[in-house]
């Protein structure tokens, strides 16, 4: 992102020497025979020599320091991303950046610094706009996560939209924060949730939600690739169908955004939300892509400054999309930090990124699959079905909680243990709870390994027990 | 326990290892008296037990010794067993090893019967299940029961169980959580959602309280004698006003309320009966000539449920029936001949019923 800010505000760079030096550190990969320039810790392995092409994962380790140490006396094996991911130094430095040298607030100020910070935050609206090819950066609200954009959909397009009987599809795998509202909102408004389960593969049963999809259908929620099962759904299908019948879809991306190539045009799907933080951002920042028309049809979520155009003691007129879904000052370090991160997620290409993952992928669940007495959740991997790089498994006989608290303790393996925010998924599956072992791109082979070996003396220590 | 300890344990001589003080201070969580208000009543029925220490009138939040932290309890304090099991834990240096003493404890914790792993028993915040039981002994300290579905948290609960089973109140609603740090097992020690260790503490803490408080009421009001405390807590748990469980309250009262009723006059009615509850007994009575009959109304028990909405009550009903018309008929036969006789009643709102049907020979 620095090198954007050059290019657009040269008197910046004098503001900012220390971010630029350390803002070339990233872009290594993308041009590796400049990596000798790195000021940031190096590892042998980052210049790429023609005959050893030197992993992904390797060579961006460097850009995220909280990955070098030890917890526990062992060295940190991070492997929670579908939790949260982790930041690359650029992104930081966005984020300090701001706060150093140009902080203010945005859309009100005509002073130069408010003027500047205006700038870099809707230079982020459209980085992320053009990160998934929306049409029009207008069609970008930012919220506070994708948690709270999946809200304002139901409380802003839900209770205006929704009558009794009507019907929104749901999956059991989806996640907490994909239920909940619609839970809510169907109590407020009588429409009815309905459920599509799992076939024989653990997946949602396509040809269920197909025919459910019916001219009662007003909405289908559904998740791009599942923070469980690790499968995905065909979005593009699931559009046509719901299309048909006139009913919207809303597409929890919070899991593919940051992993894959996500394309709205293509999908063409109503609403998608996903989450900065799980995408190399920073928390407290996500944002919910809407199609336009739908977007100005929609009556505010939260009221307050900035959304509104003029305000009288008995009413208010509402601003334009996407500032009337914008309520308060911003979350404005936070949003410029993950234009960063976009930048930064674009440098390495979204497609490499993928490429090296589906690799990962498989290495992580032959390797995981070999442990005697490992039950993988989610479909088998194959040709035409790409898992996600994440397992949630359970060992026989394990709690998944005693299986994490040992890795954590013993090897400083970072995994999750619990239902992942998808409890009826778990009764579903008939468990309480399972383990998760997650990987990004800056994951290595040799993490999947320390993982496994871990695993494995974990499993003989509490099965000495039995 | 200690014979025990040393043919597990790797370690042969016991060292008492000096607990690091930089482990307290990096740590950190709100000690908060467990009671405020009834404590005084407690120093009054407290002087005539034997067991209570002299120091009983410190507030459980000070302490004395120079060396600990402001809130940090010493480990003289705790109950004996407690501190036996501390230092054991201390002695083990090996993290490994140390675990295995937890797994150890664990495995050696006497199961908790099923019909004790209920909601009010059940630690809140855990991602794995952990029971707790407490009830009275013979000298009025609290015994505990306990299980959990992930070793090591039975192990840690069978810490608890034996640091502060046959303790008596007070000193167990002394105990502080820091003296797990203690332990030295380094697990998350913090007041988090998921922690465990700090929940079954409380749960405890609290249960140790209801049993006091409860027996308090109980030997004012002198209705129900002491040695009946090991088999009521759990119900005084379900009914008690403490219990913060409303959602399945109201069914449980009930029930007692309904069972204590059917113990003093087993061939009346129990619960007073709407009209189509008068008509079913009238029904049965005429065609059964039963010698026993009981028609109780449970609908309010099912009231939750998509069968009773849009009706009016009288869904669900439990029938014992004793009667010779039941002679020679299977258990099937029998059902059969209630469900005929009520045919009506089941077109026209009734839902369910549960059948208890004797022959008078049979009772």
């Amino acid at each position: 992102m620095e090198a954007v800010v050059v290019m657009k505000l040269p008197s910046f760079k004098s503001l900012a020497p220390n971010a630029i030096s350390i803002a070339s550190g990233h872009r290594s990969f993308s041009r590796v025979r400049r990596s000798s320039s790195l000021s940031v810790a190096s590892s042998s392995a980052t210049i790429a020599t023609d005959s050893e092409p030197v992993s992904l994962g390797h060579s961006t380790r460097k850009d995220f320091r909280i990955l070098h140490q030890e917890v526990n006396g062992s060295k940190l094996v991070y492997l929670d991303n579908a939790a949260t991911s982790q930041k690359p130094a650029a992104v930081l430095d966005a984020l300090q950046n701001y706060y150093e040298f140009y902080n203010s607030n945005v859309h009100r100020g005509i002073h130069y610094l408010s003027a500047k910070a205006t700038d870099e935050f809707e230079l982020a609206r459209k980085k992320v706009a053009r990160f998934i090819n929306a049409s029009d950066s207008r069609e970008i609200v930012f919220t506070r996560n994708a948690t709270e954009a999946i809200n304002l959909v139901a409380y802003s397009w839900g209770l205006s939209n929704l009558k009794p009987g009507d019907e929104v599809i749901l999956t059991v795998a989806e996640h907490h924060s994909c239920i909940v509202p619609w839970q809510i909102v169907s109590q407020k408004t009588g429409a009815v949730l309905k459920f599509v389960t799992l076939n024989d593969d653990e997946v949602p049963d396509i040809d269920m939600l197909r025919e459910m999809i019916s001219s009662k259908t007003k909405l289908v929620a559904v998740h791009h690739v599942s923070n469980v099962l690790a499968s995905s759904l065909p979005i593009e299908e699931i559009v046509v169908w719901a299309h048909d019948v006139g009913a919207k879809v809303l597409v929890d991306a919070c899991q593919s955004v940051p992993h894959m190539v996500v394309d709205v045009q293509k999908l063409n799907a109503d609403f998608l939300v996903a989450s900065s933080h799980k995408m190399c951002g920073p928390t407290g920042i996500g944002f919910l892509y809407g199609k336009s028309d739908l977007l100005l049809a929609m009556p505010p979520f939260l009221g307050g400054g900035e959304m509104i155009s003029d305000v009288f003691l008995d009413h208010s007129t509402y601003a334009e999309p996407p500032s009337r879904f914008e309520a308060g000052t911003p979350a404005i370090g936070e949003t410029i930090a993950l234009g960063a991160a976009v930048d930064y997620l674009s440098g390495i290409g979204m497609t490499k990124i993928h490429e090296y993952e589906v690799e990962l992928s498989k290495y992580l669940y032959e390797k995981l699959s070999s442990l005697p007495n490992v039950r993988i959740y989610g479909p088998r991997p194959s040709e035409n079905v790409h898992r996600a790089a994440l397992c949630s498994f359970n060992v026989e006989g394990l709690h998944p909680t005693d299986l994490a608290t040992f890795l954590d303790q013993q090897h400083g393996v970072a995994i999750r243990s619990g239902h992942h925010c998808a409890q009826p998924l778990h009764r579903y599956l008939g468990v309480n709870a399972s383990a998760r072992a997650s990987l990004y791109f800056y994951n290595t082979k040799e993490d999947v390994d320390s993982f496994i070996v871990a695993l494995a003396d974990t499993v003989s220590f509490f099965d000495s027990f039995k | 326990m200690a014979a025990a300890m040393s043919s597990s344990c790797c370690v042969s001589s016991l060292r008492l290892v000096p607990f690091k003080q930089s482990m307290i201070s990096s740590v950190h969580y709100p000690v908060k008296p467990l009671i405020s208000p009834p404590i005084l009543s407690f120093r009054r029925t407290i002087v005539t037990f034997q067991k209570i220490s002299t120091r009983i009138t410190r507030p459980p939040s000070a302490s004395s010794s120079p060396s600990s932290s402001g809130d940090f309890e010493p480990i003289e304090d705790l109950p004996p067993k407690l501190q036996e099991i501390i230092k054991l834990f201390q002695s083990v240096q090996d993290p490994r090893a140390k675990y295995e003493q937890l797994l150890f404890y664990g495995k050696n914790l006497k199961p908790l019967d099923s019909q004790f792993k209920t909601r009010e028993n059940k630690v809140q915040g855990c991602v794995s299940q952990v029971w707790v039981r407490a009830f009275f002994d013979e000298e009025r300290n609290v015994v505990y029961e306990a299980d959990s579905d992930s070793v090591l948290t039975k192990g840690l609960a069978a810490l608890l169980v034996q640091g502060l089973s046959g303790s008596p109140v007070p000193e167990i609603l002394r105990v502080t959580p820091d003296f797990a740090l203690l332990l030295g097992l380094q697990q998350s020690l913090s007041a988090s959602r998921n922690n465990g260790f700090l929940n079954m503490l409380k749960l405890m803490q609290k249960k140790a309280l209801l049993l006091e408080v409860k027996s308090e009421e109980d030997t004012s009001s002198g209705e129900v004698s002491e040695s009946s405390f090991e088999t009521t807590p759990e119900t005084v748990d379900e009914a008690s006003v403490l219990e913060g469980d409303s959602d399945s309250k109201p069914s449980l009262v009930e029930d007692l309320e309904a069972e204590k009723i059917e113990e003093v006059d087993t061939g009346s009615d129990v619960v007073a009966l709407g009209s189509r509850g008068m008509r079913i007994r009238e029904k049965l009575e005429k065609e059964l000539s039963p010698v026993e009959l009981e028609v109780e109304d449970v609908s309010s028990q099912h009231a939750g449920h998509a069968s009773v909405r849009g009706t009016d009550g009288e869904t669900h009903f439990n029938l014992r029936i004793v009667s010779d018309a039941f002679q020679g008929k299977s258990s099937v036969k029998r059902h059969r001949m209630i469900h005929d006789l009520l045919q009506e009643e089941l077109q026209s709102g009734l839902h369910a019923l549960s059948i208890v049907a004797k022959t008078p020979s049979e009772v």
